[in-house]
Order: structure tokens, then sequence, then C-alpha cells
């Protein structure tokens, strides 16, 4: 008779196997952050409440934030490009257009990130180096030379000048005359993770937080359908976080940006569905890959509604953007880079997230060749169109263990954002170095791990094959690129209406010398001054003369 | 051969305009718990600040990191700078996201070694102990 064993307690079944569970319990599994595994889970280890998880499209969001998930709109399958001059911008994107896809997301160069023009001193060497080279409207009016904005999306991955890049985009929407509410577009503007992960900061913090804010309010106003901001958790990732603190940090930076617009009077449900978030999606511990995208909706769409009064359930959707880690790639083997996609592709699709990126097998290498761009595509029409995932909505929802996962890790998410709120809030929390010293003690704890070779990373400390390296395509400098930039750059300042700029300028100035607000809001005098023909350089010299530049902290 | 008196003193910079610095810090770190005296320079230097920074700091090790492609022209001035200031002494070290085939004009001049990403932590310090310590009894 077997029947009996049906009706087993969790503890009678460890009498039963008593020793090979003990023996599987002696190597103790976790997370790499910390999150303790156990070896199977029961209905014992979801609370009443948390086995309570709802319907899709229906609050807290746990299950997905759309009622029919994949089966009426499969994720967006994201594509981020690199790119030469902005002629050659404008070739790529009108080729996009026409064959009815969206221009990729804008990469742009270092300089530009950082404000700088093309013949500044510092910009020797980077300039068109990471992405393009925008120095003021003129090229804006290059890269969408026979492009109806009205009927295009435009992302630009841009931080700290994110302001004059809406700028452009509504001067030009203008010039064609476009219905500026019809407007889409996105922009990155997350100048919090810039001091804590990826580095291109200009203006110390509480400035650049004024800019966010004057950008967000100039949206809720005048660009309705406009997304003017991506908030990033994964640079914290790919600076080494662990994935509590990915999600925490972003949050922590989010909700502060949130609290600063409603400090300004700006509705939360005129501004909320505008915030996009773009964290890691990787195929290292997998499952708690996706419970972190559950447990990301249940937070925000609780904090939105009960902290901050969210009307509208679609601001109260938390919209995620994934993309897997470049660091997670290997030059060893890079064929398995495939493999690590593929399972990262999976872990968003489980997770029900909104967009999916994957890194090619060879960007290690250099520029992406081809055939590994269309591999890293193809690898996501699979996961689309062979495995049949796509239509079932949250498969995962209901596993003891991915339920267990999404409670413990959004606990702890919580629990290291009220140690952020017991510092200050974020912005001290930045400011005294505690997020960059955790993010670096993170990153040591992986590489240590790596290094020793107590984590196995296939290829590179285990099952290792010595191989050359394959014929790659290195990023390289082009210095006549870069004369091209500097000479176009000292024609326009000869060429526009001189006195105009000054005026602009001289009104930027005096705005931001005065107390942040609704009527000291940026966004108008940096509008008028790229109206003008203004140069990024200049745009945001004017403000660093008020505000200073940012000193980040260097001891760890 | 005289044993060193002193810790070995490291200046680790960013020159240019990369913001990338996972690996910079965590070389700091590793060459913090081997016992040398580390000074980080943090992101956005000028490649003569840099050499202003290691002269005046009378360090043994100046090692720095680029991922952003830049690092041919940037290390290059680095290197002139030091030469200039008299400061060849200065091991110059680089790493970051760097093409092999880069490296030996980088070695020409004036780049002592080049760790690309990837590289290990603990060959990093067995490195740096080796070749000031040669260049102590040179």
């Amino acid at each position: 008779m077997h029947q009996g064993k049906l009706e087993l307690t969790p503890d009678e079944w460890r009498a039963r196997h008593r020793e090979e569970i003990e023996r599987a319990e002696g190597s103790a599994a976790q997370c790499e952050d910390g999150l303790p595994l156990k070896l199977v889970y029961t209905p014992a280890d979801v609370s009443p409440a948390a086995a309570d998880i709802g319907f899709p499209g229906e609050f807290p969001y746990t299950r997905g934030t759309e009622a029919s998930g994949y089966r009426s709109k499969l994720w967006t399958i994201s594509h981020y490009a690199g790119f030469g001059s902005p002629r050659e911008t404008n070739t790529l994107f009108r080729k996009m257009i026409d064959h009815g896809g969206v221009p990729p997301y804008m990469a742009l160069d270092l300089p530009t990130q950082l404000g700088l023009d093309p013949d500044d001193p510092m910009a020797v060497g980077e300039v068109g180096m990471t992405g393009t080279s925008v120095t003021s409207l003129a090229d804006w009016e290059t890269i969408f030379a026979d492009i109806r904005l009205q009927d295009t999306f435009v992302g630009t991955v841009i931080n700290a000048p994110a302001a004059v890049f809406l700028a452009m985009h509504v001067v030009l929407a203008e010039k064609q005359g476009a219905d500026l509410s019809r407007i889409r577009g996105n922009l990155q503007n997350d100048i919090l993770k810039e001091f804590t992960a990826r580095g291109n900061f200009i203006f110390p913090v509480e400035p650049s937080l004024r800019l966010v804010t004057d950008t967000l309010e100039y949206c809720a106003q005048h660009l309705p359908s406009y997304w003017p901001l991506n908030v990033c958790g994964g640079h914290f990732a790919e600076a080494g976080s662990n994935r509590v603190h990915e999600v925490a940090f972003a949050f922590a930076d989010a909700f502060t940006y949130v609290e600063q617009a409603l400090q300004r009077g700006v509705p939360i449900d005129r501004f909320g569905k505008g915030i996009f978030f773009l964290m890691k999606t990787n195929h290292t511990d997998l499952i708690e890959e996706v419970a972190k995208f559950r447990a990301m909706r249940r937070i925000w769409s609780k904090r939105l509604a009960e902290r901050y009064g969210a009307q509208e359930p679609e601001t109260m959707k938390c919209r995620i953007l994934g993309h897997s880690g470049g660091s997670l790639m290997t030059r060893e083997r890079p064929e398995l880079n495939i493999a690590r996609t593929t399972m990262a592709c999976l872990a968003g699709v489980l997770g029900g997230i909104q967009l999916i990126g994957l890194r090619t097998m060879d960007e290690v290498f250099g520029i992406p060749t081809e055939k590994s761009e269309l591999i890293a595509i193809g690898t996501q029409h699979v996961v689309a169109h062979e495995t049949g995932l796509p239509d079932v909505v949250d498969p995962l929802g209901g596993s003891y263990y991915v339920e267990a996962l999404t409670t413990e890790f959004e606990q702890r998410v919580l629990e290291e954002i009220e140690r952020i709120d017991a510092m200050g809030g974020m912005v001290k929390a930045i400011e005294s170095g505690y997020v960059r010293k955790t993010i670096a003690q993170d990153a040591y704890l992986t590489h240590q791990a790596s290094e020793s070779g107590r984590k196995v990373k296939v290829g590179v400390n285990k099952y290792r094959i010595d191989e050359d390296e394959p014929p790659r395509r290195p990023y390289a400098y082009k210095p006549e690129e870069e004369c091209r930039h500097v000479e176009a750059v000292r024609r326009l300042r000869r060429e526009r209406d001189n006195d105009a700029v000054a005026a602009a300028l001289a009104r930027l100035r005096e705005t931001a010398s005065r107390p942040a607000g609704t009527a000291n809001n940026l966004v108008p005098p940096i509008i008028d001054a790229v109206r003008a023909y203004a140069t990024i350089g200049e745009i945001c010299g004017a403000p660093r003369e008020i505000f200073g530049e940012y000193a980040e902290t260097t001891h760890f | 051969m005289t044993e060193r008196q002193r810790p070995i003193r490291v200046l680790m910079g960013k020159p240019g305009l990369c913001g990338h610095d996972r690996g910079i810090v965590l070389v700091v770190m590793a060459l913090r718990d081997a016992g040398m005296e580390v000074i980080y320079s943090g992101r956005h230097n000028s490649p003569e600040t840099l050499v202003e920074v290691a002269v005046q700091e009378d360090v043994d090790v100046l090692g720095v990191s680029v991922l952003s492609g830049a690092h041919m022209g940037l290390c290059r001035r680095i290197a002139d700078g030091l030469r200039e200031r008299n400061a060849s002494d200065i091991l110059l070290l680089a790493g970051g996201f760097i093409p092999p085939e880069d490296i030996p004009a980088m070695k020409q001049f004036g780049v002592h070694e080049v760790f690309r990403d990837g590289a290990r932590l603990d060959d990093i310090v067995a490195f740096i102990r080796s070749a000031v310590q040669a260049r102590a009894a040179a």
C-alpha cells in the first residue's frame, strides 16, 4: 500500500529520507545575495497571505501588469546600438522606419553625456567613441531629417544633460508643426545611479535632482505621451551589486524622484506612468530572478497606491525593461554566452517583463558582428515562438518555491529601503558613500568567489578549453571624425546669432540661481537656449557656474 | 639589495571621461588588502592631473583604467607626462577594455603591463610586488 505517503507531513518526509536529506543539506545552498535556499519547498513555506497572489492585471500585479500577458502582446525585443555621425544615424533610423520598425535606443558619446563640446580639452580622443556626438540642435535636425517626430518613438540614453535632449526634441517637434501631446519618446534621465554606478554625472546631487523634477513637471504639463524617466537598477548589478541591492537602490532612487515631483505639486497620476525600470535579466540564480520581477511589481504598486495616493492602475503598474548582463559574458568559450542569454531571456519571460535585450556572444571582444546580433535576436524568437511560454500568464505562479522566494525577496528589499530611509534617504546614502561602498563590497565578494573557484564560471574557472580569440571588430578611434565635429562646432559658433545665444544663456543662468520650483523650471530657458543653437557645452556650462560639479567619494 | 622600508604606494586613476569603475575599484580593494597604500582618483581626470598627483604623492605605481576605447591617446599622454617630469621610475600599468593588438604599442610608449578585463586580482598584486621590488634592486 503506497497511498499513505501522500499524506506525509514535512517532518515525516524528513524522517523517511533523513540520511540523504542531511547529506544534501550539508552543502548549504544560497543565492549570490545570501538568500538561503531550501532543499524543497512545501505549503508550509507560503503563508496564507502570500498564497493569495490574485490575478494578472490586478493590484498588486504580482502575476503581471496585464490580464492577458504575452498572449495579446509579446514582450518587445530590444535593440540598442551605437552609431557614427548624426548623418549615419539618420540613414540608419530612416532605414529602420521604412522597414516598419522603431529606431533603436540612441547611444551617445561621452563628451555629449557629460555636457562637453567636441573641442573641450577633456573631449580629446573621446568624440564619437561610444555613440553619436550631439552638440546642438543642428545635430538633432540632421539625425531626424525627413523623419516625422510625431510618428516616431525616440529613445535616448542620456542622463545628466537629459533636459537639453528634451528641449531639442520639443524645439524640433515645434518646427515640424507636430502636436506636442502626441510626441512619444523616452529619456533615461536617472541621474542618481550615475553618482553611484554609471559615472556620467555633472552637477552635485541636489541640483541634479532639480533638473529631473523639472523634466517630470514639464512633461506632465506639455508632453503627456512622453516617458521622461527610466529608473535603472541594472547599472548597479553591472557595477557589481547583488540582486537585492539592485532592486532596493533602484526603488530608493525612484521614490526620491516621485517624492520630489509630488513636493513640486505634480499629481502622481500625471507623471507616474511615464516611469519605467531598466533592470538586468540574468541566468544566474534564475528562479530568484523570476521572483525579483514579481516582487518588484508588488512593491511598486503598493507604494504608489498606499504612500503616494495613486488612483489609476496605469500609474501603479511597474513596467520593467530587462537586459542580460554584459559582465556575465565570458571571453572564454564565447559560444556558451548564447546558452547564458537564452536562460536570461527565459528568466525575463517567466517574470513577465515588458522588454528584453540580450547581449551578443561576442561583444566582450568589440563591436558585435552582424551574425552574432542576428543570433541574439533569433534566440528571443525561439523563446517567443517555439516554447509555448507566452500562452500562459505567470507560468510559475503558485509554485511554493517561487512564491516563498518572491515574498522573501520582497522582505529583503523593503528592509534595505528602510535602512536607507533611516540614513535620511537616498541623497544622504549617496553623499555619504554608503551606496558606492555597498556595491563595491558586493563586487569584491563576487570576484573573490569566482577567482577562488567557489562559484563556478564555465570555461573560466572550470571546464576550461584553451582556444584563440575569434576575429573581432575593435572600437577604433577616428581622429578625422573628431576633427569634423570640432570644425562643425566652431563653424556653428561663427554663423549663429551670438547675441541671441548670450541672452538665452544669461536667462538660464539667472533661473538656475533662483530656488527650485515651478516658476523657476529650467526646461523653458533651456528650450530657448537650444532654439538659439547654443551648444551642449554652453547649456550645461551655464548652470555649472551656479551649481558647481559633483565631487565623488573615492574611499572604499 | 635593500629591503624596502615603506609599503608600496599606488595611485589608481580613471583618465578621460569613462565612468565604468567596477574593475579599478576591485583592484583598489585588492591592493589595499595586500597591504599597499592606495589612493583612488575617482572619475573624469585629465592625464596631466594624474601625472601631477602621482608625482606629488611620490607613488611607486600609477594604475589607470579605461573602458571607453580612448586608452591609446590617454595612456600615451600619461607616459609622456611621466617622462617630462622625470618620473619614469613610476610603474605605469593599464587595465580595462583593451584589445590585445593594442598592447605592443602601449608597451612601446611606456606602459609596463596591461591587465585586460578578466585579469586575476592575485596576479595583479603579485606583478606589482615583484616589479616594485625589482626596481628597488635596480
